[in-house]
C-alpha cells in the first residue's frame, strides 16, 4: 500500500507540475520581450538603401518571405502554400494588408510580437512552420521595414486555407508550452571579438535567411538541434546539405568564389546547381543580396562549427567512370556493360550533362563534383530526374525538363543509379519502391 | 552588342543575354538551316558546333557562347571532315523528310573529329541524342562508318563524279545509274 500511495503522490507531483508548466507557458506566450530587452545594434539592410520601402524589399527578400507566402504563379504574399508534416498539412497564409483576409489592420506592436514571440492579432499561438523562432532575433526596425513593405503592396482578398491536423496538434495552446522549452526570445547581439563582416553574416544567416530551419537537423519534438547545426537534414523529399566547413563532408573545400557564386546565381563551377528548394532561396532571396552581404555570409559560414556527416557521403571528386569518358562516350568496357540506366541516359541525358560530367551547354548541367551525384541515398537526384529544376534569376535561366511522367519507378531508380555510380562511384542503391515513396513526398 | 563568331564571319547582334543561340541563328542572323525541334534539348535537331564540339542551341544561352566559334550546317561543308559527312550523306542519300538531318550531321561530324574510327557501340551512345521520326538511323550509321574507313559498303544512291567532269559528263553519269537502276 505504501508502494501505491508513493506512486500515486508521484503521478499527482508530475501532473501538477505539467499543468503549473503549461499555465506558465499560455501566460508568457503573448510575451515577446520588448521592453528592457536590448535592441541589436545591427540593420540588415545596408545603409546605402535609405528610402523606408526599399529597406523593407530588401529585408523580405533576404527573409524569403515570399518562399512561403506565395504559391508558384500566384500574386505574391497572398498565402495558401501547403505544408505537408507527419502529423497533417498547414497552409501558409495572406499577408498583404487586405484588412479582412490578411494582415491589414494589424498594429505595428502585434506585427513584431508575432515575430517575436509566434502569436497572431489574436493572441494564439502560429505554429513553427513559420520561422519565428529565427526571426524573434530581429531588431524592432528591420521588422517594422518588412511591415511598411508588405503594406506598399496591393491588398489581394484571399482567405486562408484551413490547416488539416490531427489531434493533439490541432491545440494550438499546446504551442505555448513548445515555445516555452524551445523559443528564446532574444534579439540579435553582435558577438565581441568578431569581426563586422561577421557578425552582419550572422544576423544574415541565423535572424533573417534561417538557414538553420532546414539545414539543422530536428529532434523528436521537432525542435531544431543545435549541437548539429547546420549539418544537413532532408525535408520535403530534398536534402539540405551540411553547410559546415567541414573539408569532408562539407563545404570546406569551396572556394570563396564558389561560395559566393552559388549563393547568388546558384550556381557554383565543379560543386554543383541549386534545384528544389534551395533553388528557390537564390531565385527569391539571395540572388538579391549585395555583393558585400554575400561576402558576409561567407565569413559566417566559413566559421561555423564544422560537422562531421557518415561514412560515404563524401563527395567523389574523381570517379573512375567518369574519368573514363570523353564528352561523347563512356569508356569502352563500361560502354559494353550496357544496362537499362545507361541506356535511359544515352537517350535522354548525355546531350547536356555529357558523359564525363562536364556538362555540354550550359554549366549548370556538370554532374562532376555534385552532391548531388554523392548522396548514396540520391534525394535531389531522384526528385529532380522527377520534377525537373528551373533556375531563374537576373543571370538567366537554365532548367532541365521533367521526367517523372516519362518514366516508370524502376526506370527512374535505374537511372538514378547509373548517375550514382558513374558520377559519384558510390553504389546503386535506389529502389523503384523508394521512387515510388518520393514521387509524393 | 554581342559579337558571335559564326561560321569563320564576325557577327554582331543586338539580342538579350539569354536569348539561346537557336534564336539568334534563325531569327536575328537569317541562318534556317538548324531546325527547332523540342526546345528543351532533347531531339538534337538545332545541333550545332562550339569549337568542334556538338552542342543544341536551343537551350544554350547566347552569352554562354563567348569568343568560341560556331559552326552551323551552312559552315560544316568547311572543315575536311565535314565535307566529307556531306558526300557519305549524299551517297547513300541518308535523308527522307530532312528536317532532323541538319543536326545528325553537325552530331556526325564532331563524333568523326574527335573518334576517326568510332565502333558501332560508339556511333550508338553519340548519335542517340539525335531523333529522326523516319528512322534513318540505319543509313546514318552506314554513313559515319563510310567516312570512317573510307569504304562504300552500302549501296550508293549517287555515283562519284569527279570534280573535273563537265557537268554534262555529270548527269550522263547519273543518268547511266538511273538506267541501271530501272532494271533492276
Amino acid at each position: 500500500m505504501k508502494l501505491v500511495r508513493a506512486v500515486l503522490a508521484l503521478v499527482a507531483i508530475v501532473i501538477v507540475a505539467a499543468v503549473a508548466f503549461t499555465a506558465y507557458a499560455w501566460f508568457i506566450v503573448r510575451d515577446g520581450k520588448e521592453t528592457g530587452a536590448p535592441q541589436p545594434a545591427v540593420a540588415g539592410a545596408p545603409a546605402s538603401i535609405t528610402d523606408p520601402i526599399a529597406r523593407g524589399e530588401y529585408l523580405t527578400r533576404a527573409a524569403d518571405c515570399a518562399a512561403c507566402h506565395t504559391v508558384p504563379g500566384g500574386q505574391p504574399f497572398t498565402g495558401g502554400l501547403a505544408f505537408k508534416m507527419p502529423f497533417g498539412t498547414i497552409y501558409s497564409t495572406n499577408i498583404t494588408a487586405d484588412k479582412e483576409t490578411g494582415i491589414g489592420d494589424w498594429s505595428d506592436d502585434e506585427f513584431v510580437r508575432a515575430l517575436h514571440a509566434g502569436v497572431r492579432k489574436d493572441g494564439q499561438p502560429l505554429y513553427p512552420a513559420f520561422p519565428y523562432t529565427s526571426y524573434t532575433a530581429l531588431s524592432r526596425d528591420d521588422v517594422l521595414a518588412i511591415k511598411a513593405y508588405l503594406f506598399s503592396l496591393p491588398p489581394k482578398h484571399a482567405p486562408a486555407t484551413p490547416n488539416e491536423l490531427s489531434f493533439p496538434f490541432n491545440q494550438r495552446w499546446g504551442l505555448s508550452v513548445w515555445n516555452a522549452l524551445f523559443l528564446k526570445k532574444e534579439r540579435f547581439q553582435p558577438v565581441q571579438g568578431k569581426s563586422e563582416a561577421w557578425n552582419r553574416g550572422a544576423y544574415l544567416a541565423t535572424a533573417l535567411g534561417h538557414c538553420d530551419e532546414c539545414h539543422t537537423p530536428r529532434n523528436a519534438m521537432y525542435a531544431l538541434k543545435s549541437s548539429q547545426a547546420l549539418s544537413g537534414e532532408v525535408l520535403q523529399g530534398w536534402k539540405a546539405y551540411n553547410i559546415t566547413p567541414d573539408k569532408t563532408y562539407g563545404i570546406g573545400n569551396w572556394s570563396e568564389q564558389q561560395l559566393a557564386d552559388y549563393l547568388s546565381k546558384g550556381h557554383a563551377g565543379g560543386r554543383g546547381t541549386a534545384s528544389g528548394p534551395m533553388g528557390e532561396v537564390v531565385q527569391n532571396s539571395l540572388q538579391y543580396l549585395s555583393q558585400e552581404d554575400i561576402a558576409a555570409l561567407v565569413t559566417y559560414l566559413r566559421e561555423a562549427k564544422p560537422q562531421q556527416g557518415s561514412a560515404g557521403t563524401e563527395v567523389n571528386e574523381r570517379p573512375a567512370l567518369a574519368l573514363a569518358s570523353t564528352a561523347n562516350a563512356p569508356g569502352a568496357e563500361e560502354l559494353a556493360q550496357g544496362g537499362l540506366g545507361q541506356h535511359l541516359f544515352q537517350g535522354a541525358c548525355a546531350a547536356c550533362h555529357a558523359w564525363n560530367g562536364q556538362g555540354r551547354q550550359v554549366e549548370a548541367a556538370a554532374l562532376l563534383g555534385t552532391q548531388a551525384a554523392n548522396d548514396p541515398e540520391a534525394h535531389n537526384l531522384t526528385q529532380v530526374i522527377l520534377q525537373g529544376s528551373t533556375l531563374r534569376t537576373m543571370h538567366g535561366e537554365t532548367s532541365m525538363p521533367s521526367f517523372g511522367q516519362a518514366y516508370t519507378d524502376a526506370e527512374v531508380a535505374a537511372l538514378g543509379n547509373f548517375v550514382l555510380v558513374h558520377f559519384g562511384g558510390k553504389p546503386a542503391t535506389l529502389t523503384a519502391d523508394e521512387v515510388a515513396k518520393r514521387r509524393t513526398p | 552588342m554581342i559579337v558571335l563568331n559564326i561560321n569563320g564571319e564576325s557577327r554582331s547582334v543586338d539580342v538579350p543575354d539569354d536569348m539561346p543561340l537557336l534564336w539568334v541563328l534563325r531569327d536575328v542572323i537569317g541562318l534556317t538551316g538548324t531546325k527547332f525541334g523540342c526546345g528543351i534539348a532533347q531531339c538534337g535537331a538545332c545541333t550545332v558546333h562550339l569549337d568542334g564540339a556538338a552542342v543544341r542551341s536551343c537551350v544554350l544561352p547566347v552569352s554562354a557562347v563567348g569568343s568560341k566559334a560556331v559552326t552551323t550546317i551552312e559552315g560544316v561543308g568547311a572543315s575536311a571532315v565535314g565535307k566529307k559527312v556531306q558526300q557519305a550523306w549524299l551517297d547513300i542519300e541518308v535523308v527522307q523528310c530532312g528536317y532532323c538531318q541538319s543536326g545528325q550531321i553537325m552530331s556526325a561530324t564532331a563524333l568523326l573529329a574527335a573518334t576517326p574510327e568510332p565502333s558501332d557501340a560508339e556511333i550508338d551512345v553519340a548519335m542517340s541524342g539525335n531523333i529522326c521520326r523516319c528512322g534513318t538511323y540505319v543509313r546514318i550509321r552506314e554513313a559515319i562508318k563510310q567516312v570512317a574507313t573510307g569504304q562504300k559498303v552500302a549501296p550508293q544512291t549517287i555515283p562519284n563524279v569527279a570534280p573535273t567532269a563537265s557537268p554534262a559528263a555529270a548527269a550522263a553519269a547519273l543518268l547511266s545509274f538511273v538506267r541501271v537502276e530501272d532494271m533492276a
